[in-house]
């Protein structure tokens, strides 16, 4: 799925666009940093409830296009720069992670 | 490569605002060089997870990337408080990072885990009070 069809469908509110175009087929949920680095896939959505800048290093290191920051909290100014100057979409959404995780295992993206 | 390229970075200690600036100048030279994606993929974790340790636990040091004809060996050297006990630092989910630095998503215990299981040949040498040595070797395929 699209990046911007997902955000969309999500109701994300999106903080940096990024690639929309780019397709997602994997997600990648938890909020320790090097977990994420150990374990994510490339090129995966990223949910979590981080928001601060070394969420971007780790994206931009792993080469995941899409950080979902659930539970309605907004990256920080640093991230979303950051993001802005890497081409990762940053988006909030309004549910948990287990609520974001189930509606993206409902559009049919696996891990 | 005719010559082999190296790359040496200052980093300081307990600067999380500079979020991975060193592993990702790295990622980015080994691109330009054309080395192949896998390894990319390997030395940025190795890298990052390295970088971090220098600005969380060891007061900032030194991070190097030398790459060759068929190899890349990633090093760093601080003079921080060193390891007391490198089979428990080894082991995943131990750590000692501050509150602060958990606060932040560090402090999983996973860092020297993934460097090890992204490294062909790992070394890593440390005396407490003196300072800690890593070395990590990811050989090419090609
Ligand atoms: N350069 C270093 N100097 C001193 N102690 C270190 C150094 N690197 C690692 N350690 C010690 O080893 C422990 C384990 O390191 P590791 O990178 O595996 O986990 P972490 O840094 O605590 O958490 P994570 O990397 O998952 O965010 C650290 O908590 C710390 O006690
Ligand atoms: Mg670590």
């Amino acid at each position: 799925m699209k990046i911007n069809e997902l955000c969309k469908a999500l109701g994300a509110d999106v903080q940096t666009p990024g690639d929309g175009e780019r397709e997602v087929t994997q997600v990648t949920a938890g909020d320790l940093l090097s977990f994420v680095m150990g374990t994510a896939p490339e090129g995966a959505a990223w949910v979590t409830i981080q928001t601060h800048l070394n969420v971007a290093a780790v994206a931009v290191l792993k080469d995941l296009p899409l950080i979902l920051i659930a539970a309605g909290r907004k990256a920080t100014p640093e991230l979303k720069l950051r993001c802005e100057e890497e081409k990762i979409c940053i988006a909030t959404v309004g549910e948990t992670i287990y609520g974001i995780c189930g509606k993206l295992a409902e559009l049919g993206l696996g891990e | 490569m005719a010559e082999p390229v190296s790359l040496e970075y200052k980093i300081e200690g307990n600067d999380y605002m500079v979020a991975g600036a060193a592993s990702n100048n790295i990622k980015n030279t080994l691109k330009m060089l054309g080395i192949e994606s896998d390894v990319c993929r390997r030395a940025a974790v190795v890298t990052y997870e390295a970088e971090m340790n220098l600005v969380i636990h060891a007061g900032g040091g030194i991070l190097k990337a030398l790459i060759s004809e068929d190899k890349i060996e990633l090093c760093t050297v601080d003079e921080g408080p060193g390891i007391p006990d490198i089979g428990k630092a080894m082991t995943e989910g131990y750590t000692t990072a501050s509150d602060h630095a958990r606060e932040m998503g560090f402090g999983a215990g996973m860092g020297l885990p993934n460097i090890k299981r992204n490294s062909d040949v790992f070394e890593i040498e440390s005396t407490p009070g003196v300072g800690t040595q890593l070395k990590s070797t990811i050989l090419f395929q090609k």
